[in-house]
């Protein structure tokens, strides 16, 4: 089942009603709408505001999502019309003025509750977890590093990799499972300790 | 349970296995961090400079209010198969039509290539003898043409050998 077929699964899921399983496509790609959206968005409590506006906006629409394009194309999509209303929403509001109208003032609400505004302890958290998590892939061994790496930078399929590795596809299947543990296992007491910052 | 996770999110595992723990993720919630944990692994990996706190909870939160979502069941699904029928249906229309086509054609020419067939009749036309040597004998008497000959009164006919 390719990857593009398990976002379809789900999404026919919470298209039957099933919220849960719309969690499970933001978990999944919530960090790439929101390098999406920051492009157009450079504030990064605003970019992430946006992201949530985008998958809100996304929910809404999943009734007319008929599967004829990729789950995240579709999403891009949606994120880029955001982000761009976003702006244009911005530029027509006078920088000074303190009147909203009510859709403005809804979402400012929402926002305002919401925001997590990147301090500085965020900050360090999002280094700590890259440099756990790249410290974790170079004590690795070798066949588990080159498998990861080939999954997750370069994209590979795990017949490809079986090819590179000149293994069988379950030996690929085990080493990125490993190596996925092995990095998830020293991350795990750094993420329980920022349980408040919702990491 | 964790490999399995880690082969779904790679779009490795098998259909009817994927649905099943797709379920148990959703209801799991050490199964669910997985999930989460191993994107977050995938995404630092991609992109380390673009690393920012869990948006799931607060898009959560935000779902609250929305209403839930029903679209009739196998939607999706019907829509390709419904493109699927329009197709075949055009094919089979057009293939209809160029069949009804060939055989108006066919019925038009028939008639005429009948017509044809009846009015031209090979006629074997012979000139008796006896009456070709009465009438080139006779020839200066002919009373329709300045022709000095029989060729006025020579007719086509046909007959059958077995008449008398």
């Amino acid at each position: 089942m390719a990857d593009k077929e398990v976002d379809q699964q789900l999404v026919e899921r919470v298209q039957r009603g099933d919220k849960h399983a719309f969690d499970l496509l933001v978990s999944k790609y919530q960090r790439k709408l929101g390098r999406l959206i920051s492009r157009f968005v450079r504030d990064p409590a605003e970019a992430e505001d946006v992201t949530q506006d985008a998958f809100i906006k996304a929910y809404r629409a999943l009734p007319s999502f008929r599967g004829e394009s990729a789950f995240y194309t579709w999403l891009y999509r949606i994120g880029i019309n955001t982000a761009k209303n976003y702006l244009l929403a911005n530029k027509r509001r006078a920088p000074s003025t303190t009147i909203f109208d009510t859709e403005d003032a809804e979402s400012f609400e929402e926002a305002s509750l919401l925001r997590e505004v990147s301090t500085p302890e965020n900050e360090l958290m999002s280094k700590q977890v890259v440099d756990v998590v790249q410290a974790s892939l170079q004590q690795l061994p070798e066949d588990l590093r080159s498998a990861l790496t080939l999954r997750e930078i370069e994209g590979l399929s795990y017949e490809e990799i079986a090819s590179v590795m000149n293994c069988p596809i379950g030996t690929v299947r085990s080493r990125i499972f490993r190596a996925r543990e092995a990095v998830a296992e020293n991350l795990r007491p750094l993420l329980e300790t920022s349980k408040g910052n919702r990491w | 349970m964790k490999q399995e996770i880690s082969a779904l999110m790679d779009g490795e595992l098998f259909e009817d296995d994927a649905e099943g723990f797709l379920k148990r993720i959703e209801r799991d919630s050490d199964a669910h961090k997985d999930w989460e944990l191993y994107h977050l692994i995938g995404d630092v990996l991609r992109q380390p400079d673009h690393i920012h706190g869990d948006l799931s909870a607060k898009v959560r939160e935000r779902m609250r209010d929305e209403p839930t979502i029903f679209v009739r069941r196998g939607h999706a699904g019907n829509q390709k198969m419904l493109t699927f029928a329009l197709s075949a249906a055009a094919s089979l229309s057009a293939i209809g039509v160029v069949a009804w086509m060939s055989m108006q054609i066919g019925s038009e020419a028939l008639p005429s290539l009948a017509m044809q067939q009846n009015s031209v009749r090979p006629v074997k036309a012979q000139i008796q003898r006896y009456n070709s040597d009465y009438l080139m004998a006779h020839q200066e008497f002919s009373p329709s043409t300045d022709m000095n000959g029989g060729a006025s009164y020579i007719r086509t006919v046909s007959y059958r050998s077995d008449e008398k």
